[in-house]
């Protein structure tokens, strides 16, 4: 019986060049998170699943890849990264200072297979800002997811800024049923609001809250539709999750980003978890979000440890994605030089390949020695800038896209591949 | 989403088309025949882009952001809830979604359902969980086409199926038991494109709300 070279369905293979773009962008990533001061952690793939239980809510829990160890717990591999830092902020870095600033990088799993394509194995880089409550420190978790965006390579991008408390505080206020109340929310984060129409339809109180729900996916823009929310709401919640955006906005154009910014009262987001200030990063012609994050107020305290806290996560594959389908997508690095060798030659091409690694340049030796003739069809077949025939101690035979042949001292040839010079 | 500023919508190919088309032209976004689009699968106009695609994969072309917008009958979206919005009700297309049995069935309301009923339907998903709101044990056999056959030779106790007339069940000797659920036309939105080409996907779902009768 021959093995399933495909592997299991929804997991994938990632060939040279989607790795070479995956890995880039995930140093990319890391490098700006480390740039504002955040410490890389790395929590492992399996977690207990008292921690995720704790952590996660009921659709979360339920995709998660579960099963029993040796000692007979639960464990599960992990499906999202926040809970696993929030555990270890809780407990083992417990007496570490407040506030934190951490990030992390690795696959997520998830046994259903996405909405988009039967993907179960995706890829997420984040950063988490702990223990800080407030606009400051709201503005600067979307500002770095900003710069994040940027560091790819990513050109033009859009990051949409909305208030999870301004929703609970239209949720208060209209004046509903508590069964008509779950239909509307079930509606909203349904994205259903055909459904949503036909509720509020059938009730006899309107208030401002009820118009404002049904213009949701249009209460989006600059800072001029705060002030049209302002004179629509009229409840606490809502008008203190409206005072805050525009002091998260101020703090943004201050960050210099003000340009990307879209504020979106109807953002729609998972409202159990999310606390406060909430956002999602837009690409240029793709059909999704590639960043979202937000406030987690209440996590921490779950975990014993009760703290204030905003962070977001890039979906890393979606952004190799973007980048592969851009117009200058990037390319595999070429390998500089292919060493080849005959009998007298192998040693000469070893010392050479040491010596241009040293210089950071990428050098395969070959494994079998071979004619020029032949060297020149293994050239041509792994893709190098040069190659280099290695025939004796004294002299190797250097060849490079459209130079002539040469014969030189292999120290000369070293020099000069270095040295950039042909 | 399209490289160009032009909005992309997508309508489905079958019963629905003329609906559709009627509610562009109406609208007047595009004015286009359904031979112009069976010719060609894509139009642009000066506004919008038209693409035809087979009912079900409309929500699979909003929802990757390959068109903005479409149009598609909310049974659709029952069997493929996905990331998009559902945001006007176009009010054509209606039909309704049954449970229908052979007249000489015995099988009535829940009362009469067999421990463990076997029904036949393009609707597997929303079948499934209907049966389980009502704690009915259910065993789904999914087919493609030709539903109303399948209990006539005894592979199943009845069938879920969309129906607009009631003629087809009547012509299969099949009578109604019970109403899962009516279906119209919906638009549906790209999250994205919401988000990123608001003003221009708002204005359009505006026009398609007016043409459709609806009043906001």
């Amino acid at each position: 019986m021959t093995p399933q070279l495909g592997g299991v369905p929804g997991f994938r293979d990632l060939l040279p060049l989607e790795a070479e773009i995956l890995r880039e962008a995930q140093e990319s990533l890391l490098a700006e998170m480390r740039r504002w001061g955040y410490r890389h952690v790395i929590t492992p793939l399996v977690e207990n699943m008292d921690v995720l239980d704790t952590g996660l809510g009921l659709e979360q829990r339920r995709r998660l890849f579960k099963f029993t160890d040796a000692r007979g717990d639960v464990v599960a591999l992990v499906g999202e990264r926040t809970v696993p830092v929030a555990r270890l902020v809780a407990g083992k870095l417990r007496s570490a200072a407040l506030p934190l600033r951490l990030c992390y990088s690795g696959p997520v799993l998830s046994t259903d297979e996405g909405r988009f394509q039967q993907r179960r194995e995706t890829y997420q880089v984040g950063a988490e800002l702990i223990g800080a409550s407030g606009p400051v420190a709201d503005a600067e978790v979307i500002a770095l997811a900003a710069r994040c965006m940027e560091a790819t390579g990513i050109r033009r991008y859009q990051i949409d800024v909305g208030h999870a408390e301004f929703f609970h505080g239209i949720m208060d206020a209209v004046k509903l049923p508590d069964e008509v109340k779950a239909a509307v929310r079930h509606a909203l984060v349904a994205r259903d609001f055909v459904a949503l129409e036909s509720l509020l339809e059938g009730t006899p109180l309107k208030s401002a809250e009820h118009e404002l729900l049904l213009r949701f996916p249009a209460l989006r823009g600059g800072p001029e539709i705060l002030e049209a929310a302002r004179g629509l709401v009229r409840n606490r919640r809502s008008e203190a999750a409206l005072a805050e955006l525009a002091r998260v906005r101020e703090l943004l154009v201050a960050h210099g980003i003000g340009d990307v910014v879209v504020l979106d009262l109807g953002a729609i987001r998972d409202f159990d978890y999310y606390t406060g200030v909430i956002f999602e990063g837009y690409g240029p012609d793709f059909g999704r979000p590639i960043a979202q994050g937000g406030r987690y107020d209440a996590l921490l305290a779950r975990f014993g440890r009760p703290a204030p806290a905003t962070g977001f996560m890039i979906q890393l594959d979606l952004v190799s994605e973007m980048l592969t389908r851009s117009q200058r997508p990037p390319a595999l690095p070429r390998i500089d030089a292919a060493l080849a060798w005959n009998e007298s030659g192998l040693s000469t091409a070893l010392r050479l390949g040491s010596t241009l690694r040293l210089f950071g340049m990428r050098a395969v030796v070959d494994t079998q020695a071979r004619s020029q003739a032949e060297a020149k069809a293994w050239w041509r077949a792994i893709g190098a800038a040069n190659l280099v025939h290695c025939r004796s101690e004294a002299t190797v035979s250097w060849s490079s896209d459209g130079q002539r042949t040469r014969s030189l001292p292999p120290e000369q040839v070293a020099g000069r591949l270095a040295g950039g010079v042909t | 989403m399209t490289q160009e500023d032009k909005l992309s919508i997508a309508v489905p190919t079958g019963a629905l088309l003329s609906g559709a088309l009627g509610v562009l032209a109406e609208s007047g976004l595009a004015r286009l025949t359904a031979d112009e689009l069976g010719r060609q699968l894509l139009i642009d106009r000066d506004v919008v882009r038209v693409i035809m695609v087979r009912p079900s994969d409309v929500p699979a072309y909003v929802d990757h952001g390959a068109a903005d917008l479409g149009i598609v009958g909310k049974d659709i979206l029952w069997e493929s809830p996905g990331s998009h919005y559902e945001l006007v009700d176009l009010r054509f297309g209606g039909c309704r979604l049954v449970l229908a049995v052979p007249d000489a069935s015995r099988l009535n309301g829940p009362d009469t359902w067999p421990p463990m009923i076997r029904v036949a339907t393009k609707y597997p998903r929303t079948a499934t969980s209907w049966f389980e709101a009502h704690g009915q044990a259910v065993e789904v056999v999914r087919l493609h086409g030709s539903v109303e056959l399948a209990p006539q030779v005894g592979l199943v106790d009845g069938i879920v199926d969309l129906t607009a007339t009631g003629r087809t069940l009547k012509e299969n000797r099949l009578r109604i038991t019970a109403v899962l659920g009516t279906s119209t036309a919906r638009l549906i939105a790209n999250q994205a494109s919401l988000k990123t080409r608001s003003a221009a996907v708002q204005s359009v779902v505006s026009k398609l709300r007016e043409a459709s009768g609806g009043d906001r």
